[in-house]
Order: structure tokens, then sequence, then C-alpha cells
């Protein structure tokens, strides 16, 4: 029977709870926003007392089905001041299926100024005091936590800017190798509020644990068997090789980065903070070059050769997008894994084509405890108001480095998210929705993705709705041209559909071929109702999911005003194809119209 | 007819040897379709999903291309 953790860091005390029948289908997405969206205030400051974290692996998270181990974060966001949930590979959704909890909430925040840990194993709980731990880099602090743990734990928490209650600070999670810190349940400032109640990490120990039960393990096993073989014949979600030994998985190949050079060529890659859909320098940190440069090292330097491609996320994973970036000079890890979103706003966003100096600001990231699409998208705040130049590596990175100093109002600045320093910084194109960043896709050439960003629950966020699929990839699952759908009804289909895989523990990029294969859609909703005993309608079931976030957010003050793209984007024609983002508020309103 | 190509992904391996990552080669086709370049290059059109013409996609792999125009060719490929 799965559990409910309940954690109170008013006076350090735990309790075990049943799930309650009303909660029983719920995991993942539809878990943590629907006890934000019961038990949190709408109203309440997001870094005091009366916010709670939850935390819940998928509802497959742990069993034997294929690429299932995804992780949420929920909370009340202290960069949108709405309810956030980010997702999240690596170890502990894994582990955390395993050992039977369904979901973390914790409560409160302690007095005084330690710093702890909560280490969870097998029916225990133990809230430790581990100041040992706070201060440190990501890297350092993850390789010491295994010396400490010997069970190869599952780690996340907050680094040192989700210590200082910056808003651009994401959870991270260790690899599962623990080479990289790189996980990351980026998005919504949730390292923060793990810092606001100060801890820095949640310790989780599977060694006793076992693989949860469906309700109905033969129908289980025919649908993720299902799902598996739909995952490895289509040639986005593939095996890396064919059988005549050539290269065949899109995603094991090139990395989710595979997108750089398409949504460059389609003239809808944001450069230089939003001023261009086309950059010069893409091709020279896209996912080709990342294959290349692993493929160089691992020709020079043989076995120790630490650069990958077709790397796992977490244990289950058959697409394998992941990758690790190695130093071209020595061949060993530089960082894992460089995504498209990190390369585009690290990157592009900013004019770097150096491979390296992308790698080095995602690794900065990644110890400091930075989501990256806000902090690229902030580093360009500092660019776009001349204080460093676009295209200038090396300057970011010094940038950057002064966020290790505590006393640097710079290095504080450039972990406060990029509304905040825009505004700042006397900046008026600030790309943000909800003050959440924008991602890696131009509302304007791209405008299903456009709507995604004005109206998800999250702020600007294209995993909410993931339009691109369709408008750009080809994708259609059940609409028809996507060029001649209404942009609401595409985007409200995707962000419903997204908002029900994102509770069942799949990766969302398993829609890249179920929506274009009955077998593998079968296998997803096959292997969900049999782990349930229940048939789960999947729209159905993820518009519940959106309509609890909608209403939360309304609590807390949001109205159809705030569903708007900033002024720039209809006032500003991109090249090269010169438009403006032209949905019209209507259409933007009727996304949520009758919800 | 001369026309201008660029591929990506796992269909750089139909490019001439040592193109690198987005770089633009220059094929001699006879038959002028995008079809027709696509046998040229040797690509099998169901593994050529994404097809864009000067920068917009094209579905319709009977189209006409004119002298000079760039062809830009993805397999089917995701991410984000």
């Amino acid at each position: 029977m799965a559990k409910i953790l309940r954690i109170n860091m008013n006076d350090l005390s735990y309790k075990w709870e049943e799930v309650p029948s009303k909660w029983e289908t719920l995991a993942g997405r539809a878990f943590t926003s629907t006890i934000v969206s019961e038990e949190v205030d709408p109203k309440c400051h997001p870094l005091r007392e009366k916010n709670k974290i939850v935390i819940s692996p998928g509802l497959l998270a742990g069993t034997k089905a294929p690429s299932s181990g995804r992780l949420s974060v929920g909370a009340k966001s202290p960069l949108t001041e709405g309810i956030k949930e980010a997702n999240a590979g690596g170890l502990t959704a894994t582990k955390l299926g395993r050992l039977g909890i369904r979901g973390i909430v914790i409560e409160g925040m302690p007095k005084g100024n330690d710093w702890y840990s909560i280490i969870i194993s097998k029916d225990k709980c133990e809230i430790k005091v581990t100041n040992e731990y706070a201060g440190l880099g990501l890297y350092d602090l993850t390789t010491k936590i295994w010396k400490d743990y010997p069970n190869k734990p599952g780690i996340i928490g907050c680094g040192i800017a989700g210590q200082r209650l910056s808003k651009a600070a994401g959870v991270f999670g260790n690899n599962i190798e623990n080479t990289d810190p790189g996980r990351y349940a980026g998005r919504g400032g949730l390292g923060a509020v793990f810092g606001s109640k100060r801890i820095v990490t949640i310790i989780t120990d599977d060694s006793e644990g076992k693989a949860p039960e469906p309700k109905d393990s033969d129908k289980f096993t025919e649908s993720i068997t299902k799902l598996r073989e739909a995952l490895r014949a289509h040639p986005v979600t593939g095996k890396l090789k064919d059988d005549k030994g050539k290269p065949f998985g899109g995603l094991a190949n090139y990395g989710t980065n595979i997108l750089q050079n398409i949504i460059n060529e389609a003239g809808g890659l944001p450069t230089r903070g939003f001023k261009s859909g086309r950059f010069e320098g893409a091709a020279k940190i896209s996912g080709e070059a990342v294959h290349e440069i692993v493929d160089k090292t691992r020709e020079k330097f043989g076995d120790s050769a630490e650069g990958r491609y077709g790397h796992a996320c977490h244990p289950a994973c058959v697409m394998r997008c992941s990758n690790v970036v190695p130093y071209e000079d020595t061949g060993k890890h530089h960082v894992g894994p460089l995504e498209y979103e990190t390369a585009w706003a690290l990157g592009t966003n900013l004019g770097i084509d150096k491979l390296q100096d992308v790698a080095e600001l995602n690794r900065l990231c990644n110890d400091l405890g930075l989501d990256t699409i806000e902090t690229g998208n902030t580093i360009a705040m500092f660019m776009e108001a001349g204080v460093i130049d676009f295209g200038d590596g090396q300057a970011a990175i010094e940038l950057l480095k002064k966020a290790y100093d505590e006393k640097s109002i710079e290095g504080r600045l450039v972990c406060s998210g990029t509304k905040s320093a825009g505004e700042a910084l006397g900046v008026t194109r600030i790309p943000v929705v909800k003050g959440q960043a924008l991602p890696a896709y131009d509302p304007r050439p791209i405008r299903g993705i456009g709507v995604t960003y004005a109206t998800s629950t999250m702020g600007a966020d294209h995993t909410s709705g993931y339009t691109i699929a369709a408008e750009i990839l080809g994708v259609k699952g059940k609409v028809t041209d996507p060029r001649a759908l209404d942009k609401a009804e595409l985007s409200r289909a995707f962000q419903s559909t997204t908002a029900y895989i994102d509770s069942s523990g799949y990766c969302l990029f398993i829609a890249f071929c179920i929506l274009d294969n009955d077998d593998g859609f079968a296998g997803m909703k096959g292997s969900v109702d049999a782990f349930l005993g229940k048939d789960i309608d999947v729209t159905e079931y993820g518009l519940a999911v959106l309509k609890k976030e909608r209403e939360f957010n309304a609590k807390a003050g949001f109205t159809n005003a705030d569903d708007r793209l900033p002024e720039f984007f209809y006032t500003e024609p991109l090249p090269p194809h010169n438009v403006t983002f032209d949905v019209t508020d209507e259409e933007l309103d009727m996304v949520y119209k009758d919800l | 007819m001369k026309i201008r190509v660029k591929l990506y992904a796992t269909l750089r391996a139909h490019a001439p040897k040592n193109t690198d990552i987005g770089e633009e080669f220059i094929i001699d086709v006879d038959d002028n379709s995008i079809s027709g370049v696509l046998k040229n290059l040797g690509i099998e059109e169901e593994l050529a999903k994404i097809v864009m013409v000067n920068g917009t996609r094209v579905v319709n792999y009977g189209a006409s291309l004119e002298e000079n125009d760039l062809v830009v060719v993805f397999p089917p490929v995701g991410g984000g």
C-alpha cells in the first residue's frame, strides 16, 4: 500500500499517512498540484512558513515500465507566485516508488540557523542537522554524500542559490552514476523553497525496497511490452543504432539538442535576447556537435574518455536522450546533460557559439543550483543592458562565478531571475510570462507555443503544452494539419495530455512516439489502467489537474490579463520571417474558457 | 538544375564526406521535384520527415523547385 510521508519542519517531526481513497489515482504532477491546491494558502508568501513542498514520483516509477522514472516537485512558486510543478529524471523517483512512497509533503520552517537533510529508507525517516552540506558546490556535495551513504542513494535538494532564497534556484538531482548534479526539476525557483525550509538535501536509499505491484500484472506486462516495442522502433525515441549499425534514434544519438538546428532552420530560434529567429552559430553548439566531440574524444582517449550520448537519465529509460559533454583537451566529464533548452539559454540566446563556454556555464549552473533557462535569460538582461556584450562567453562565465561570493550584488542579481534582474537593470524587453522566463522557441513564428506560454498555469513553459511537436516536428496526435488548427485548441489538447503524462511517471518524450502510434498509445494508457485497476480517461484526468492549478492561481490573484505575452512580442517583428505574435486576447482566453 | 542542400542528424550520412554540420552543398538534378532531390541524395521519403524550402516547410514532395533553392531535410526529430 502506497504511503505519504508528512514532515513538519516547525518541530522536526514526521508521520506516515495512508493515501486517502480520493487521492488513490493521483501521482506525480496530479498529486503535487492537488495537495498544493488543497493545502497551501494561495496568498501566502512562497518563502515563508505557510508554503509546502510536495514531492511525488510518477505513478509507475520503480516499475519496469519503459522511461517511467520521472519525479514531480510542487509548491507555490517564488518566481511566478502561482502553482508550480517541476519535473525531472534522476534516481529519486525510482527509489521512492520502490519504497512505496506516493509523496512527501514538507510543511513549516525551523527556527535557528541550522541546515537539515532528510534521510529516507524502507519505513524509516530521519531529519538530521547537516550544516556541513550547506554552502558547498553541488559536484562536491553529491560526491561527499555517496561517501557518507554507501548504498548509492538518490539525492535531491538545493544548492547555494536556493540556500540564499534566489528565485532562479532549481531543485537539483544526482544522475545515475552520481557524476553530475544535473538532473534538475529546474523551473519556478523551487530550490529557494527548499532553502526557505532550511533543507539542503533529501537522500533516498531503496536498498530494502521492491518494485510496486500493479493491480493487473498480466495486462501491465503486456502493455509495457507494447510501449517499449513502439518506442524502440520509432526513429525519434528508438535505439542508438539500427540493425545495420547506422545511427537510428534521434534522441539517443543527438539528445534533445537535436532541435537546435531544426528550430534555427525554421527561423524560430530566439537569438541574442529574442532579436532574431536565426543564429549563425547554432550548428556549433547543436546535438550533432556534441555527438562529434564525444566520438572525437573517444577516438583520442579510448577507455578513459568520459563523453557520452545515448545516456539514460533514470534507471528505466529506453530513449536515453541524456549525454555527457567532455572537455575537448582531456576527454573527461565536463557537464551532463547539455540539453537543448540549456544550449539555447546559455548559448544562442547570449550569442555564444563556443561549445566549451556553453558547457562551462551549464556546469556552473549545476554547481550553484540554478535553473539554466532562467539563468540564461537573466544573463541576457545583463547583455541587453550593456553590462557585458552579447557573444562574450568569458564575460558571462566571470559574471556567473560572482554568484559564489555571497557579498557580491552582481552575484545575487544573476541568480534573482530574469524579471528582477531586467527591471533592476532598466531593460524593457523582458521575456517572461507570470514572472517566468521564456524557453527556446520564439512565439512569433511558432504561435501555438506562444499560446502555451501565455496561458500555462506554470508561467512561460514549453513542456506544459508542447505544440512544437505538431507545429514544427510533424507529430500530430489526433490533430489534423496543425497549421490550419485553432492555436487555442492545439495548446489545450497538448496541455491536458501533458498533465496526464506528467502524472504517470512516463517521460513526456514518449509523446513523440505514442501520438503517432496507436499501439504505443494503448501501451501507455493500458499500463496506467492495469497499475491502478481502473479505466482512466487521458484527457479528463489531465483537465482535472489543470482545473485545480487554474483555481489555485485564480485564488492567488491571477486573471486573464496575466495570460499574455510581453508587449514587445506584439510590436517587434522577428527576422527572418518578420512576424509578430498575432493571436488575439479572445483566442488566448478560449484555452480555459469553460474550465 | 542546381539545388542547394543541407542535411542534419542521421541524414548527414547522405552528404558529401567532410561536410560540416549545417554546411550547404550543391547537387545537380534532372527531376526538380522534392522527391527527385531526395532520390538523388539516396534518402527514403519516409525518413525525410521535415523538408524546408527556403525556410518554409513543404509537405507536398511533388512540388517543383527553382534553380538555387535551398532544401533542408530532417529525419523525424523530437526533443525539448
